[in-house]
């Protein structure tokens, strides 16, 4: 028995999650909604995360107004790319379980045990993962008191762990843009020296570029993006109006 | 060994002389509305923490055993997650907490007659859109419950309740700001305190005063403005610093 562990305690209450296990029947890919393209890059005060808005169900659009930037809790934002129905089940569950830890030890986990809790749900998932209907990757964005800096971490979908210096990706429009990332350190400078602004007009850019090589990808044209930063001071949104006028700058170019 | 009714009788009578007796010296529990949210406070002898963050919206205190305490706020921890993952954080209530998930096994555990009692008294409170929206439960070691608006109050003695209570009801006419909350709630405490005659000071900053000196003061709110995900906070040394030095 482990004290305050979330899982445990849904299984005594005779909860299951994941709430959809694998079958044996044949895999299908086109079940299910998928979400797209997610960014976190560094900024001087911390961590940015951008994402469009777009689900898709195979060749069809299903939302424009899709929301896959969330908090975990009142320091750590995530963002996912992949099977909506898995990925926001697997929020919930986090969100809860933190929330759990917390209220039922008396103490607050610490960003290593939310980091491990992540890939505990992650490897959970993986039966409906491999069978291609209940994959999703997960980008975890905190603010780390004991360094003073926003970190940033990626996940492969068995649920290991990496940590990335300057920026993480993850979706179908992702994979697309990687090295334009490179390319932005290496001829502007490192993400985490930029003001908030400028990794706004940056990142947002990469979303657009994303959509026009990617078709499930929404882009910045039709509907606003999501925008959150992570700093020492929280979670805050990125208000609508700065992001309208970063994106009349740069649809027009 | 058979049990007669008489037997049964005269075992729930000993049980609750039981808990009653050792809740009697307890320190009393206020709890507030207030502009700014839901304020609980006491004061406590011990380092153990006597007010818990239960819910998104809810809170509990108690007085009694620590360890009877503790199996409360696990009970009430564990139901208000499990459901709160299930369906949704609004479908957690104050009402299915200690209603549901709580009175009917205190109810057990205390008529069970091969079993010791919890010796708890317990105010739960649930933080509201407004002030009206505000609850407060107050849960019994038998199970028994009841619900009051505004404020609410456990102490010790059915005494020191109604005096603290008398102390409160007429401030809670109008929604106080939190300060003045918080020096109310002192104030019912201290007059609890020495309706359960525990004290020789008759003035109850007095009272209070007396308590400071080997007690400290734990204070916690649930805040109704907050942006944070979690809105219950314990109070600061630092917050509770001017209302301890009169």
């Amino acid at each position: 028995m482990s004290h305050g562990d979330f899982a445990q305690l849904l299984e005594m209450y005779g909860l299951r999650f994941p709430s959809v296990e694998a079958s044996p029947s044949p895999p299908s890919s086109s079940v299910g909604t998928h979400g797209t393209t997610v960014i976190a890059v560094k900024f001087d005060q911390g961590v940015l995360n951008v994402a469009d808005r777009r689900a898709t169900a195979g060749n069809a659009i299903f939302s424009e107004d899709a929301e896959k930037i969330l908090k975990l809790d009142d320091e750590t934002l995530i963002a996912i790319a992949g099977s909506y129905a898995a990925a926001f089940e697997a929020v919930r569950f986090l969100q809860h379980s933190l929330k759990y830890y917390a209220r039922s030890q008396l103490q607050e986990m610490s960003l290593e045990g939310k980091l491990s809790e992540v890939s505990r749900v992650l490897s959970r998932a993986l039966p409906s993962a491999l069978q291609g209907i209940g994959g999703f990757l997960p980008i975890v964005s905190a603010f780390d008191r004991a360094k003073n800096e926003g970190r940033i971490f990626f996940y492969d979908v068995m649920g290991a762990r990496f940590e990335s210096r300057e920026f993480g990706a993850a979706g179908s429009g992702a994979e697309r843009i990687r090295g334009s990332f490179e390319y932005i350190v290496r001829t502007k400078g490192p993400f985490h020296t930029m003001k908030l602004e400028q990794a706004l007009s940056e990142t947002l850019l990469l979303l657009e570029i994303a959509a026009s090589l990617d078709t499930a990808t929404g882009g910045i044209r039709h509907s606003l993006p999501l925008a959150k930063i992570v700093t020492a001071e929280g979670i805050f949104d990125v208000p609508e109006e700065t992001l309208r006028s970063i994106q009349k700058t740069l649809v027009k170019e | 060994m058979a049990f007669t009714p008489y037997d049964w009788q005269q075992t729930l009578r000993q049980k609750a002389d039981y808990v009653e007796d050792r809740l009697r010296e307890g320190s009393p529990i206020v709890g507030l509305s207030c502009h700014e949210g839901v304020l609980l406070v006491t004061v406590r002898r011990s380092q153990q923490r006597k007010i818990f963050e239960i819910y998104d919206r809810l809170a509990f205190a108690g007085l009694g055993n620590q360890s009877d305490l503790e199996t409360i706020r696990q009970i009430a921890v564990d139901f208000a997650h499990a459901e709160g993952f299930a369906r949704s954080p609004h479908d957690v209530s104050i009402q299915r907490v200690v209603g549901v998930a709580l009175s009917p096994a205190l109810k057990q555990s205390f008529s069970d007659p091969l079993r010791l009692p919890l010796v708890v008294r317990g105010l739960f409170a649930q933080l509201g859109d407004s002030p009206q929206d505000d609850l407060f439960y107050l849960l019994n070691y038998d199970g028994e419950f009841s619900l009051a608006h505004r404020c609410g109050v456990a102490a010790g003695t059915e005494g020191a309740r109604e005096a603290m209570e008398r102390v409160l009801t007429a401030f809670t006419q109008k929604t106080p700001k939190r300060d003045a909350a918080l020096e109310k709630a002192l104030e019912a405490w201290a007059v609890g305190r020495r309706e359960a005659g525990a004290t020789s000071a008759s003035d109850w900053r007095a009272v209070l005063a007396e308590a400071l000196e080997t007690s400290a003061v734990e204070a916690a709110l649930l805040e109704r403005h907050s942006r944070r995900e979690r809105c219950f906070r314990l109070l600061s040394a630092e917050e509770l610093k001017p209302f301890l030095l009169r």
